[in-house]
């Protein structure tokens, strides 16, 4: 908790011939982070990078085959159920036996597929073709094989005249006309002249016999043929879906740790006999794994556990109460906290359900949220959006309970007066009870930045002895402090000079000034020692707690529209029309309900994007500004968690 | 503007000039700000784009970045605020 898992650094040396059972050892347990090994120029001239294990080259190539079909059928192995686990050695004995029969009706039933689909593609072409010469009553071959005439075909802007002899058909019934011109070769250039000046643009003659029209539908039959063909071997290949995918994603998972496995030797050192690797795992694992080890290979093993030097080779893995574990994707998107410093997942996965209950407080929209949150778990599989959907789902009850105490539901009241304060607009002729209480509101908003940023700089001095050493933490220490002290100072100088609702009345009192001067003054020396640039940064110590107003702001303005809506849709298109009802007015209170649902699901969207984007950014900017610095590597464990298959 | 010479200017009338007055105050300090922080975020959010469009992990910084002049607007609306309420 507030610090990632602590982790032991291990060297594990053997000779080659111990490669295998190692390497599957090491997968078995799943715990080994392998540091890769990069040759540079310092290291000893007898070590280089190892060469795959033999089985490399036919698993990798299996697993092309197997990822293939996968494609083909569309079969995502994220998006796949568990149904049963098959084991292993069956399905290595089905990769021998079965694939090859289910390759083969696979890559046929594609190549049949395309097949089908150019020939489909094909036909729709000349139907296109076709078309325009439709239009013209003459047999296609009238258009060709004269020696004495010239046929002019194509699209015109519009009819013309022509003033030699000359047979002519137009039609305006297709796209961009359509004229056929036939004269004497020797009139050839003159006629040419006038159509282009029309602007003729020439389409060849399909190389077909008969009438167009006839010919036109023949291929639009014989491609919606194809197309039934095409369905039906998609239907065949939505079979192989069906019967197979279990067994596909299993040989998918087998064959990746297979050719993991196999590949593993590349990032390992190695010798004429021997080989090294270097490596993390969790300090509490590492005990166990070592015995594993020796115990696997009889001894024949050299296993050092090395101490940790530089804290940005560490790689990272959270270690939090699982109610907080879904927020770690809201860290990784900021950045992985180092291996040395405060882990702050467990702040953000307390506070920023309640910074979004406090800006989207509304029962109504919470339990529309917590609805999807639920739902959407059917359709979104993968680890991201899983996580994502809790922390929505935890914000979305943390807003049902603000919504209980702002006594909100959809914009309307809920038959009890506010329980904190109160945000109704009075927006509609339904005013009445208390109005917003927005300046008790944005102090409530300022006292939580005021306490938020006050955490954030304490865990600030902490960080900082953690990660500086010497003169450089000491600095660092005094600076977060000096901008803690600065900001208390510029509160209290405020409050020795206005008495401000809800904060203590100091303006009586005669050491609240000096006390806040000395405070500030100090804090701004404190600053200034470690960098006096950073004196430039003073006016963010207001700005930033200011910022936490939004918490208030963003909620009234979503309050606002809601009550906007229902007074659009109720108070002006629904209730004057229910008094007596007419058709017009029937017609009214369906846009009316029309109006209203439209509005709140667009409030919704906004309830959830200002919600959870402001949320984020108090924590993102104002928070984590003030003493995180991030930038771990992720802990990327060699081995697999099996999904689909069993030993 | 109301003449003195031939209207009497009651107490409810100067109220309701001032009440417009302020929600006139209020519109410009939201709208302002808005446009404030839209022509902050132009710039950022461009080149937040292009940058997460490089390197996919850059999204959190690059969000972080577009939303720090979100502030501005924020300043209005809490302006606006008092001054209505």
């Amino acid at each position: 908790m507030l610090r990632p898992e602590r982790m032991r650094r291990l060297l594990i040396a053997a000779p080659k011939g111990e490669i295998e059972t190692i390497i599957r050892e090491l997968y078995r347990h799943n715990v080994y982070h392998i540091e890769d090994f990069v040759p540079e120029s310092s290291s000893p001239e007898a070590l280089s990078i190892g060469h795959p294990l033999p089985e490399a080259s036919d698993a990798a190539s299996a697993l092309i085959k197997v990822r293939v079909i996968e494609n083909a059928c569309g079969i995502d192995p994220e998006n796949v159920e568990t149904r049963t686990k098959l084991p292993a050695s069956k399905v290595r004995a089905m990769i021998r036996t079965d694939l090859p029969a289910i390759q083969k009706e696979a890559e046929d039933l594609i190549a049949s597929r395309s097949r089908l689909e150019a020939r489909q593609k094909e036909h729709e072409q000349r139907v296109k073709e076709l078309e325009p010469f439709a239009a013209v009553p003459l047999d296609l071959e009238l258009y060709r094989g004269y020696l004495r005439f010239t046929v002019f075909t194509g699209h015109i802007t519009h009819d013309v005249v022509i003033d030699v002899p000359h047979e002519k058909y137009f039609s305006d019934k297709v796209d961009g006309n359509m004229i056929v011109v036939m004269v004497q070769n020797e009139h050839r250039e003159q006629v040419e002249r006038t159509l282009l000046d029309a602007g003729f643009q020439a389409i060849p003659v399909p190389d077909e016999t008969g009438s167009p029209d006839e010919r036109r539908k023949a291929h639009a039959e014989e491609a919606r043929r194809l197309g039934d063909e095409i369905a039906a071997v998609n239907g065949k290949i939505a079979g192989i879906r069906e019967r197979h995918a279990d067994f596909l994603v299993a040989c998918d998972e087998l064959l990746t740790a297979d050719v993991e496995r196999a590949e593993a030797p590349l990032r390992f050192a190695t010798t004429e006999e021997t080989f090294i690797t270097e490596g993390w795992v969790p300090e509490d694992r590492a005990d166990r794994i070592q015995e594993a080890l020796e115990r696997a290979t009889n001894g024949r093993i050299y296993i050092e556990k090395m101490e940790v030097e530089d804290d940005t080779a560490v790689p990272v893995e959270y270690q939090n109460p699982s109610f907080a574990s879904p927020t770690q994707m809201l860290m990784d998107v900021y950045a992985r906290p180092r291996y040395s410093e405060i882990d702050p997942t467990l702040m953000v996965a307390i506070v920023f359900p309640i910074f979004f209950g406090m800006i989207l407080g509304d029962v109504g929209y919470g339990a529309i949220l917590l609805g999807l949150s639920l739902g959407l778990r059917k359709f979104l599989k993968g680890d991201g959006a899983k996580n994502l959907l809790n922390v929505l789902g935890v914000a979305s009850i943390s807003s049902i309970i603000f919504g209980v105490l702002y006594s909100e539901f959809l914009g309307f009241s809920l038959p009890w007066a506010p329980l904190i304060f109160s945000r109704h607009l009075n927006i509609g002729g339904h005013a009445g009870g208390h109005g917003p209480q927005v300046a008790e509101l944005m102090i409530l908003a300022i006292w939580i930045g005021i306490l938020h940023i006050t955490l954030g700089r304490i865990l600030g001095m902490l960080n900082a002895r953690r990660l500086y050493h010497g003169r450089h933490a000491t600095k660092a220490v005094i600076a977060n402090a000096g901008w803690l002290g600065a900001m208390w100072g510029i509160i209290l100088i405020i409050w020795a000079f206005y008495a401000l609702p809800m904060m203590p009345d100091l303006t009586g009192s005669a050491i609240t000034l000096p006390l806040g001067v000395v405070l500030l003054v100090g804090g701004v020396i404190g600053i200034a020692q470690e960098n006096a640039l950073e004196i430039v940064e003073i006016p963010t110590i207001i700005s930033h707690v200011l910022s936490y107003a939004r918490l208030v702001a963003v909620g009234l303005s979503s309050v606002a529209i809601a009550m906007v809506v229902n007074y659009i849709a109720i108070g002006m298109m629904i209730e004057p029309q229910l008094e007596a009802i007419t058709p017009v007015g029937v017609i009214l209170i369906i846009v009316g309900i029309l109006v209203f649902l439209m509005g709140h699901m667009l409030n919704t969207a906004l309830g959830l994007l200002g919600g959870g984007l402001h949320s984020i950014r108090l924590h993102y900017v104002e928070f984590f500004t003030k003493f995180y610095k991030g930038g771990g590597k992720k802990y990327n464990p060699f081995g697999m968690k099996s999904k689909f298959t069993e030993e | 503007m109301v003449d003195f010479g031939t209207a009497e200017l009651t107490l409810e009338m100067i109220q309701a000039s001032q009440l417009g007055m302020r929600a006139v105050g209020a519109g410009l300090a939201v709208g302002l700000t808005g446009v404030g922080t839209g022509l902050a975020e132009m710039g950022i959010g461009a080149a937040a784009v292009g940058a997460t469009a490089e390197n996919r992990d850059m999204f959190g910084l690059a969000l972080l970045f577009t939303v720090i002049p979100e502030t501005i607007v924020i300043f209005g609306l809490v302006v606006a605020l008092l001054l209505l309420f």
